[in-house]
């Protein structure tokens, strides 16, 4: 409707001050990226322990390890980027519960809680039962630890291409496809064909889904709300569409490809090269998502 | 009591007095503004006409930027009044993604989110707020929403059939509320915006603590 406004009215801003450039930027994909690696490893770790029990039992030190190490770099970078960050406590001191960051904060924080008591039980304790135990809460945990981001971005009223059903199922994909991904990288070649396939199944139909999603967004999205179609004429032509289609390529298309021919071919070092091309690819395609919104005026 | 604001935008000529006088009496700082004035140029020529809109924050009665501070830095006072506590704010920003109304900014000196708060220590010692006295054709109303004797109650029951608020879409029932306006004064998609040097400055984007 606007774009026949501003045609119907030529309609220029023509003295204003200057907008707000990008809020949320590279240091939040950061915490979205490693965040879905720290979550989606114990969603994985968790699915081969319960099938193949036997043939598993390796993965759980470094499972807990790259877990540990990602939910603190998603805490670092959320700390970061805060501009009063030695305020972070404040969170915790005085919270407000309607608030998705407050949530989450408390959240992550029972999550890392369970991690380093897994880990704990494991390298100190030599207790795989414990482990095993706790790895359940794990997986209980990492699921609205998973989703908060996407209720924090539903949360922000003014960007209108965020909406909760579609980023949650995103955030979930994308915890699939790193976790996925990060076992298929530190798995080498231990895993059996079995494992190894269903990793990539994994692996193939998050990337296919999400893929899948994004391009439903494109088409149908802007047919909900003119706010929707500016921002989206950022990858239709404007200036993140070749970032949004190489972030599109290298994080679904390309392990897609990789994954079909790796089954066929009962090649994991093809698995591999998908495993790192889903994870670099999905940094760059969260990324374009988080900043499109943000280059619209609101006022 | 609610207080709210009202702009005639009809008797607004521009004069930015309002924007200045809000500048001084809060310190704000430069390149932010809790209050700006918008010039929209609108036709082709001959057939052209400037519009003026004072743009500030609408003090919401669903406010998204309350709901979303995670350490309620930003808060409803008694009268109505969206406050905020700049000693609590740790400066996530999620208020400035959440509000529709891109009213509220990041400090560069406090490094804390801030916006306009009604003039709330003015009002306080019974004050009108500064851009309303300074505003030399009365285009700005404040007052008592709840008092159907206040000015803005009266000026909104004459009005009735011209009163528009910003975004009614998005449900967060502003206390703002604007007598003569459009979609091209009301509504940020509906004017061309190009980045450049325009009438007297230039039109661009600023970076926001550096995390691009």
């Amino acid at each position: 409707m606007a774009h026949e406004i501003i045609a119907a009215t030529n309609a220029v801003v023509v003295l204003d001050v200057a907008l707000p450039g990008i809020v949320w930027g590279w240091i939040i994909t950061m915490n979205m990226w490693a965040k879905s690696i720290g979550t989606g490893v114990i969603f994985i770790a968790f699915y081969l322990l319960k099938k193949y029990p036997e043939q598993t039992g390796f993965i759980r030190l470094p499972s807990v390890v790259i877990s540990i190490v990602f939910i603190h770099l998603f805490l670092f970078f959320t700390v970061i980027d805060l501009h009063q960050m030695f305020r972070f406590w404040h969170i915790f001191f005085h919270p407000q519960m309607t608030s998705m960051i407050t949530i989450g904060a408390w959240l992550a924080t029972g999550f890392v809680g369970i991690i380093l008591s897994m880990a704990y039980f494991l390298y100190m304790k030599k207790d795989e039962a414990m482990y095993d135990k706790l790895l359940g809460y794990g997986v209980i945990l990492a699921v609205p630890v998973t989703l908060y981001t996407a209720g924090l971005m539903a949360q922000s009223t003014a960007r209108e291409l965020w909406q909760m059903p579609t980023e949650s199922i995103q955030m979930m994909l994308a915890a699939f496809l790193a976790g996925s991904a990060a076992m298929i990288l530190v798995g080498g070649n231990k895993f059996s064909d079995e494992i190894k396939k269903d990793l990539a199944l994994i692996l193939g139909f998050s990337a296919l889904t999400a893929f899948i999603m994004y391009m439903l967004e494109l088409v149908f999205g802007p047919m909900k709300a003119e706010e929707v179609i500016a921002a989206l004429e950022f990858v239709k032509g404007g200036e993140y569409t070749f970032m949004f289609w190489l972030g599109q390529i290298i994080a679904f298309l390309i392990p897609m490809a990789l994954v079909c021919k790796s089954i066929m071919d009962k090649s994991y070092y093809l698995l591999k090269i998908a495993a790192v091309s889903a994870l670099v690819g999905l940094w760059i395609t969260k990324h374009v998502w988080l900043v499109i919104p943000q280059l619209l005026n609101m006022s | 009591m609610q207080l709210g604001f009202l702009v005639d935008l009809r008797l607004c000529m521009g004069c930015k007095g309002c924007e200045i006088a809000c500048k001084v009496e809060n310190e704000v700082p430069l390149s932010t503004w809790r209050l700006r004035v918008k010039y929209v140029d609108v036709g082709s020529f001959p057939e052209t006409k400037r519009t003026f809109t004072p743009l500030r924050c609408n003090h919401c009665a669903n406010a998204p930027c309350a709901r979303i501070c995670p350490v309620s830095a930003l808060h409803y006072i008694e009268n109505g009044i969206v406050n905020i506590d700049k000693e609590r704010c740790i400066g996530c920003a999620g208020c400035m993604m959440a509000c529709p109304y891109g009213a509220i900014y990041i400090d560069p000196v406090t490094q804390t989110a801030d916006k306009c708060t009604y003039c709330a220590h003015r009002v306080a010692s019974a004050m009108m707020p500064s851009c309303v006295v300074a505003c030399p054709v009365e285009a700005n109303i404040f007052g008592d929403l709840d008092d159907p004797m206040s000015n803005i109650s009266k000026y909104i029951q004459e009005h009735q059939s011209n009163v528009q608020v910003r975004k009614p879409e998005k449900g967060t029932d502003p206390h703002h509320f604007y007598v003569g306006g459009g979609n091209v004064t009301l509504n940020p998609l509906a004017s061309f915006r190009a980045e450049g040097h325009s009438l007297f400055n230039n039109l661009t984007h600023l970076p926001v603590g550096g995390h691009h």
